[in-house]
């Protein structure tokens, strides 16, 4: 459950990305928009990125608690 | 300029690592490979992540989101030719950021780390006289007027070489095992920086690289001039390997020394500031 939200996160930041870009390239949006575009998302993307790749895909092992 | 922001991200790291490398080799020993500083990023981001129990939680990420934004922030100025005062601005936010860094943890090391980078915002003072004498050479903070007027004029290295000292001394003062690296020395283990592990580690490993980048892009444009991209990249790497050699040869100082040299030079640059205005 928290590695698919992590997931969402990073995909949503880096799609906002790309999205910026398209519309830069087409003219749509000015650079300066895209840049404080890139300086909000990218961060994100990077910190979320790393915690979505290394977040466990099921829940951790009953911690052992003596015999 | 996503890719761009990539290039300078890795080329960043790279520069750390031929730093790191420079050092070995001046201290006789192998020293690691010049990419080290991007396994190190990569290594980070692989390893477990949490936030520590005695940390302020919404601050410990935020600020590791906030030192990458800053820093590409400051690459865009940079690279759109805006106003020296907005990077220096931002660097001044990379001091609260270091502070925040240290608060948020809860961990005593890291907690002295960022009292740490108050104490050594001494080191911005000699930035605002360099920029005092640019202005007053160029007569604008605008870098597309301080390039055209090198243009005209030819490098401002050679016209306020003492600028460019103290510009490089605050560029120093932000390089890893540096005289004035107080704010991550050993006796605080890793200094604000301590409790920030795994994927916050390799964020910050990211804004080190960008500002690394940002930093020596800077200085050479501000007294050289707007150069092609491999002179430029080649310019980093030869400023890179004299701050290495500064490094590797001089000791750590204590936080009151490392102060009070920074004061000294100040001085000699607000003196140096006072006669160009005089005489100019």
């Amino acid at each position: 459950m928290r590695k698919k939200m992590l997931l969402m996160i990073t995909l949503v930041a880096g799609m906002t990305i790309l999205i910026a870009l398209s519309l830069n390239a087409a003219g749509e949006i000015p650079l300066w928009l895209y840049q404080a575009v890139i300086v909000i998302a990218f961060p994100v993307f990077v910190l979320f990125l790393g915690l979505w790749w290394m977040a466990p895909d099921r829940e951790g092992d009953i911690p052992f608690i003596g015999y | 300029m996503i890719a761009y922001l990539l290039f300078a991200t890795f080329f960043g790291l790279l520069l750390l690592g031929i730093h790191r490398k420079v050092i070995a080799r001046v201290q006789r020993r192998p020293g690691p490979p010049i990419w080290q500083e991007i396994l190190h990023m990569l290594k980070f981001s692989f390893k477990s992540t949490w936030v520590p129990v005695t940390a302020s939680e919404s601050l410990f990420v935020a600020v590791v989101l906030i030192a990458i934004g800053i820093w590409s922030a400051a690459l865009f100025v940079l690279l759109a030719g805006g106003s020296i005062l907005i990077i220096f601005g931002i660097y001044m936010l990379h001091k609260i950021v270091e502070h925040g860094f240290g608060l948020s943890s809860g961990s005593p090391y890291g907690k002295f780390g960022g009292v740490r980078s108050v104490i050594s915002a001494a080191s911005e003072i000699p930035l605002f006289v360099s920029v005092a004498v640019i202005a007053l050479f160029t007569g604008s903070l605008e870098i597309t007027d301080i390039v055209r007027y090198q243009q005209a004029n030819g490098p401002l290295l050679f016209i306020v070489p003492l600028a460019a000292v103290a510009m490089y001394l605050v560029i120093l003062s932000k390089m890893p095992f540096g005289p004035f690296s107080i704010v991550e020395s050993k006796e605080l283990v890793s200094g604000y920086k301590t409790e920030h592990f795994g994927v916050w580690r390799a964020g910050l490993e990211v804004c080190n690289g960008i500002k690394t980048y940002v930093l020596l892009f800077l200085f050479i444009t501000l007294f050289i001039g707007m150069v092609p991209i491999w002179w430029l990249l080649g310019g980093m790497i030869l400023v890179i390997i004299t701050l290495a050699f500064v490094c590797a040869l001089t000791p750590m100082l204590s936080p009151f020394d490392s102060v009070t040299v920074q004061m000294v030079f100040t001085g000699v640059m607000v003196i140096y500031a006072g006669l160009l205005g005089v005489f100019a």
